[in-house]
């Protein structure tokens, strides 16, 4: 697959599509990218990443200028991604992401599972004056396990990743991070990056959740062609069929690639 | 000097911008910064451009060769030993101090144009002369100070520590231009005193002007007022080699390719 150099238009930018998809560490390499990208930033091959002007020039989010601004001196490629998705800039566009209800809080979540274990205790204390009650627990238990495994990103928020391919490098990297594949390349390749570079963004251990919209993230390169526990073994489809990985939220946007690491929501 | 009689247009690797140097079109020669290598593993941008063919020539900051101190031998065999790594034809540092009395000064600060600190000089020269595999060429600084009692121009300073220790000269004109604003040196007169017949090559860098001041801070755009300067030198000589020094805020690919360009025309201008 051939691909192109320069971003598409679509409804989400790049580091939207990325946090959606695998959490704050791969928003903050898909901001990276685009300035990679746009040439307002260098990186060397042992991954000191340099911005080319020192007043923030071509910023187009304050995600990019957070990167621009920490880069005006060399940083190191994993510190720079790591130093982002854990900003204040990052958790304003986790805050947006929230306003527009492309994903949800994780208190809500955690208020649901909670909600769930509380109702299956209480048919099982009712189960033991009206043993009736006790085909409600498994009930109760498998919503809360169906709570258990939902991801950050609401309905919606899978809705708008649906048409979300790999169509530029940028986009590539917000899909599949600079460590993962698509088309059978590598993305890193696509920005000339060395893989000792694009292995610096350290691993970071898979939650049991399958969505790693949290942020949690792999970063080897031996575990980032398979990471994830949804995505890992699907990685080639991932990177042949790129919107149908993408949109498939839950199994793949939510085993996703490199994340960068970062902190969860 | 047999073998670098035609270096071109190069640049100064630098780390951060390995890429940039290795993606550039018309570099044809390079200048690395001796300390920050290391013998047995040379970065890897630099062993592709020397498989390219691309000339490394290394450039040392620290042997305080204008100081009372005595010549950190280690030094000059790490430069010795680099050069021997790259197979340079040559090694430069520059007419300065940077140590004395144990402490370092952090700058290449300039040499008294006494007598008795050329002979300190020509002596220190000679050591490490001695020491090194390749010829030494020694550069110009910029300086914001002129020591009192200088008995020599510096352009006499530097033809007699060449016609003494039969080294070659590096000749930068930024800090020339930088010493015609700061301390009045008349860049055409230095042109006439050195021995142009040992000029090695000739560095250009950018600076900055902060009121009357000029700062050479090999971190901005290189002003016309330098190029004119290189201008000058090349109405009188055809240097071997002319590289551009960039050592901070590394501009865009592009505009360092348009500076190589510029610098290149100058050249060219005078080559007929
Ligand atoms: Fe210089």
């Amino acid at each position: 697959m051939v691909t192109p150099m320069t971003s598409q238009t679509t409804q989400l930018s790049a580091e939207q599509v990325g946090y959606l998809t695998a959490g704050p560490g791969r928003a903050a390499e898909a901001a990276l990218a685009r300035l990679i990208d746009a040439g307002l930033v260098r990186v060397s091959r042992d991954g000191l990443v340099t911005a080319v002007h020192s007043n923030n020039h071509g910023a187009t989010t304050s995600v990019e200028a957070r990167i621009l601004s920490y880069s005006r001196t060399a940083v190191r490629f994993d510190t720079i991604v790591q130093s982002t998705a854990n900003s204040t800039e990052m958790a304003q566009l986790h805050r947006h992401l929230l306003d527009r209800r492309l994903m949800q809080r994780p208190r809500r979540r955690h208020e649901a599972w909670w909600f769930s274990l509380a109702i299956a205790g209480g048919l099982v204390v009712l189960g033991f004056s009206t043993p009736a009650f006790f085909v409600g627990v498994p009930i109760a238990l498998l919503f809360f396990a169906w709570q258990r495994g939902r991801g950050p990103v609401t309905k919606a928020g899978k809705e708008v990743l649906r048409p979300v391919s790999a169509s530029d490098r940028v986009y590539a990297v917000a899909l599949y991070g600079f460590c993962g594949k698509v088309g059978g390349h590598r993305v890193g390749d696509l920005f000339e990056l060395s893989q000792s570079v694009v292995k610096m963004i350290p691993l970071k251990r898979q939650r049991a959740r399958k969505s790693s919209s949290d942020g949690g993230g792999c970063g080897s390169a031996s575990s980032c062609s398979s990471c994830g526990s949804g995505c890992g073994s699907s990685s080639s489809s991932c990177s042949s069929s790129s919107s149908s990985c993408s949109s498939s939220g839950s199994s793949c946007g939510g085993g996703g690639g490199c994340g960068g690491g970062g902190g969860g929501d | 000097m047999a073998g670098i009689t035609d270096l071109g247009v190069g640049i100064g690797w630098r780390s951060e911008i390995d890429l940039t140097v290795e993606r550039l079109p018309g570099v044809d020669f390079v200048e690395v910064v001796a300390e920050n290598l290391h013998i047995g593993h040379l970065p890897e941008s630099v062993t592709l451009l020397l498989e390219r063919g691309i000339p490394v020539l290394p450039h040392a900051v620290s042997l305080s060769l204008g100081g009372a101190d005595e010549v950190d031998l280690k030094r000059v065999q790490h430069l010795g030993e680099i050069a021997e790594a790259v197979g340079a034809p040559m090694v430069s540092d520059h007419v300065c101090f940077v140590r004395a009395g144990g402490l370092d000064s952090g700058h290449l600060m300039p040499v008294p144009r006494t007598k008795d600190a050329l002979d300190v000089l020509v002596a220190n020269v000679r050591l490490a002369q001695r020491n090194l595999p390749v010829p030494l060429a020694l550069e110009n600084v910029a300086a914001l100070l002129e020591w009192p009692d200088g008995e020599l121009s510096e352009g006499q300073f530097l033809a007699e520590l060449v016609e003494r220790t039969d080294c070659w000269l590096l000749v930068d004109v930024a800090n020339l231009y930088a010493n015609a604003r700061n301390i009045g040196t008349d860049p055409e007169r230095f042109l006439d005193e050195i021995p142009l017949e040992r000029l090695a090559y000739v560095h250009v860098a950018g600076g900055e002007q902060h009121g009357d001041v000029y700062h050479d801070t090999h971190a901005h755009a290189v002003l016309p007022e330098v190029l004119g300067v290189l201008d000058e030198l090349c109405s009188r000589v055809r240097p071997p080699g002319v590289l551009l020094e960039r050592d901070d805020n590394y501009p865009s690919d592009t505009e360092i390719a348009s500076e190589l360009a510029a610098i290149r025309a100058v050249v060219d201008k005078h080559r007929g």
